[in-house]
């Protein structure tokens, strides 16, 4: 299968996160990539996540982009998982930047959108 | 970057920033106002016949205007065709990277004058469209399609500042209030009155008074756009057009005795996800672009005298004072707080106001900072002039620091 952003969110339906690993320098990647950012090999293979990290920088947004109105507040981060690559998502269920900090603990969790699946956070209480 | 011809840029010119008076305008006429004005700006005289290549700086007129191919477009209503005109975008870079292309077309050989611009006429399309148009330049797959807005990137950035080296929101108020203040000096700004002033203006349609600017950046008057940035971190939405003249260095003279010359260009990209970088509280591509243009010019940050940097939110002025050289990384906030970068600080930062009062029609700011920095170092900057002024530098970054251009101008 090819590494490409279909490929990738086809996983997230299943409730998979999916990125690369690079044969060559060992560097992982993630959403995938065709060539490793780090030394230009097209010699990669898939790599599961497990879904678990840390907020490395976070937002609550209260004016939205036109798809997310009336969802307001709502947080997006960034998000670095254990295995080391990072990640944007939403972080479900935060409505205030008091409740969330850099170095928040959060897992994963698939929100179904219509016929799109997200990747989102939760914090881990 | 050394450029193998001195570049002079011989005249400058631009529109006032503004989202109500420019409501019957389209880019393209934004455009003819200024080069006019730049033409005027030019001591000796200019034919336009002189110019031999158009660079335009545009963002997005596509989605904003429904107009594309604004470069040839532009040249057609200035009435310069035809010569070749080359549209570059790279987001809000757009005309900071044109002013280095143009630049290069000159050391090159091929030209001896060329126009740089930028445009971007933006109100015709309300709050919602713009927010989903300037989150174009973000990552629209793996960024915005997760639910970043623009504003949202520069927030976790600045989230991730204040935890990692301790800087603080107030400290941020600090560069609102500078830019106010400065901008108030300037003509040419969307914002024309300082913090207090608004204070007052706002609070009287809600009856609110209030005991200092803070007291009015905490209030209800200045709500969270993107935690931790509030309406009043942010630039404006506004319409305006910049353009400058270049010409080599050999045939400045016959235009004027007073150029400001091109002293060193840089340029450099980064990964476009936040996500993707190492380090969140440092654009990479602006310590890359900026080490180039000082080696260029034979110069270090403690050589410049006034930037004009890309505010486009404070937390953004904050990070370009660190990365640049200005101050140590974790320092830039206090520095700010400290009045290190006003009009007579260590470094003035923004005498036009910056992004923050100046207004940010996105492509048009590369050239608008190369404006102010044509009137700095001639002593024409009026009310906002900076002292002996020797070297300015322009910042002018792309999205949240995918691209950045930086150029140092010298007498």
């Amino acid at each position: 299968m090819e590494f490409t952003s279909k490929a990738y969110f086809d996983f997230i339906g299943e409730g998979k996160i999916m990125g690369t690993r690079c044969k060559a320098c060992g560097d992982a990647s993630l959403p995938p990539r065709p060539v490793c950012k780090e030394c230009g090999s097209v010699e990669l293979d898939w790599e599961e996540f497990a879904g678990r990290g840390e907020v490395r920088a976070f937002s609550v947004i209260n004016v939205p982009l036109s798809r997310m109105e009336g969802r307001c507040p709502y947080a997006v981060g960034v998000v670095r998982l254990d295995e080391g690559p990072s990640v944007s998502g939403l972080i479900l269920d935060v409505k205030d930047g008091g409740e969330l900090s850099v170095g928040s603990r959060v897992e994963a969790e698939y929100v179904k959108e219509g016929e799109k699946t997200a990747l989102c956070f939760r914090l881990v209480r | 970057m050394r450029l193998s011809r001195d570049i002079a840029l011989i005249g400058a010119g631009m529109t006032r920033f503004h989202h109500r008076i420019h409501e019957d305008k389209t880019g393209r006429e934004l455009f003819v106002e200024a080069a006019l004005e730049a033409k005027g700006s030019v001591d000796d005289g200019i034919d336009f016949d002189d110019v031999e290549a158009l660079y335009l700086g545009n963002f997005s007129s596509d989605a904003f205007e429904r107009q594309a191919h604004t470069a040839a477009l532009s040249a057609d209503w200035l009435g310069i065709t035809p010569i070749p005109a080359t549209r570059v975008e790279d987001a809000c870079a757009s005309s900071g990277v044109a002013i280095n292309i143009g630049a290069m077309a000159i050391a090159s050989g091929a030209y001896d004058v060329v126009m740089v611009g930028g445009v971007e006429k933006m109100r015709g399309l309300s709050t919602g469209g713009v927010t989903d148009t300037l989150a174009m330049a973000a990552d629209a797959v793996y960024e915005v399609g997760a639910g970043f807005t623009f504003p949202g990137l520069y927030a976790a950035i600045a989230t991730a500042h204040f935890a990692e080296l301790g800087s603080s929101w107030e400290q941020l108020a600090a560069i609102t209030v500078k830019n106010h203040k400065n901008g108030a000096l300037n003509p040419k700004a969307h914002f024309q009155s300082e913090i207090m002033e608004t204070a007052k203006r706002l609070g009287e349609r809600k009856n609110m008074t209030f005991d200092d600017e803070l007291d009015f950046l905490r209030s209800s008057l200045n709500p969270v756009v993107a935690h931790p940035l509030r309406l009043f971190d942010c630039c404006p939405i506004s319409d305006g057009s910049a353009v400058i003249i270049l010409a080599a260095g050999d045939v400045a003279k016959k235009y004027t005795d007073t150029p400001v010359y091109l002293r060193g260009i840089g340029q450099a990209s980064d990964a476009m996800a936040l996500h993707d970088r190492e380090d969140i509280t440092t654009l990479r591509a602006t310590k890359l672009a900026a080490s180039q243009a000082y080696k260029g010019a034979r110069v270090g940050p403690g050589d410049i005298d006034v930037a004009d940097v890309h505010d486009c939110f404070t937390i953004a002025e904050l990070l370009a004072t660190e990365d640049l050289g200005f101050f140590p990384k974790g320092k830039g906030g206090e520095a700010a707080a400290e009045g290190r970068t006003a009009l007579d600080g260590d470094v003035a930062i923004n005498p036009d106001g910056g992004l923050k009062a100046k207004g940010h029609p996105v492509g048009a700011t590369g050239v608008a900072m190369a404006y102010e920095m044509f009137k700095q170092l001639r002593g024409e900057a009026g009310g906002h002039q900076v002292s002996d002024v020797r070297y300015g530098l322009v910042h002018n970054v792309g999205a949240s620091g995918a691209t950045v251009a930086v150029q140092v101008y010298g007498r």
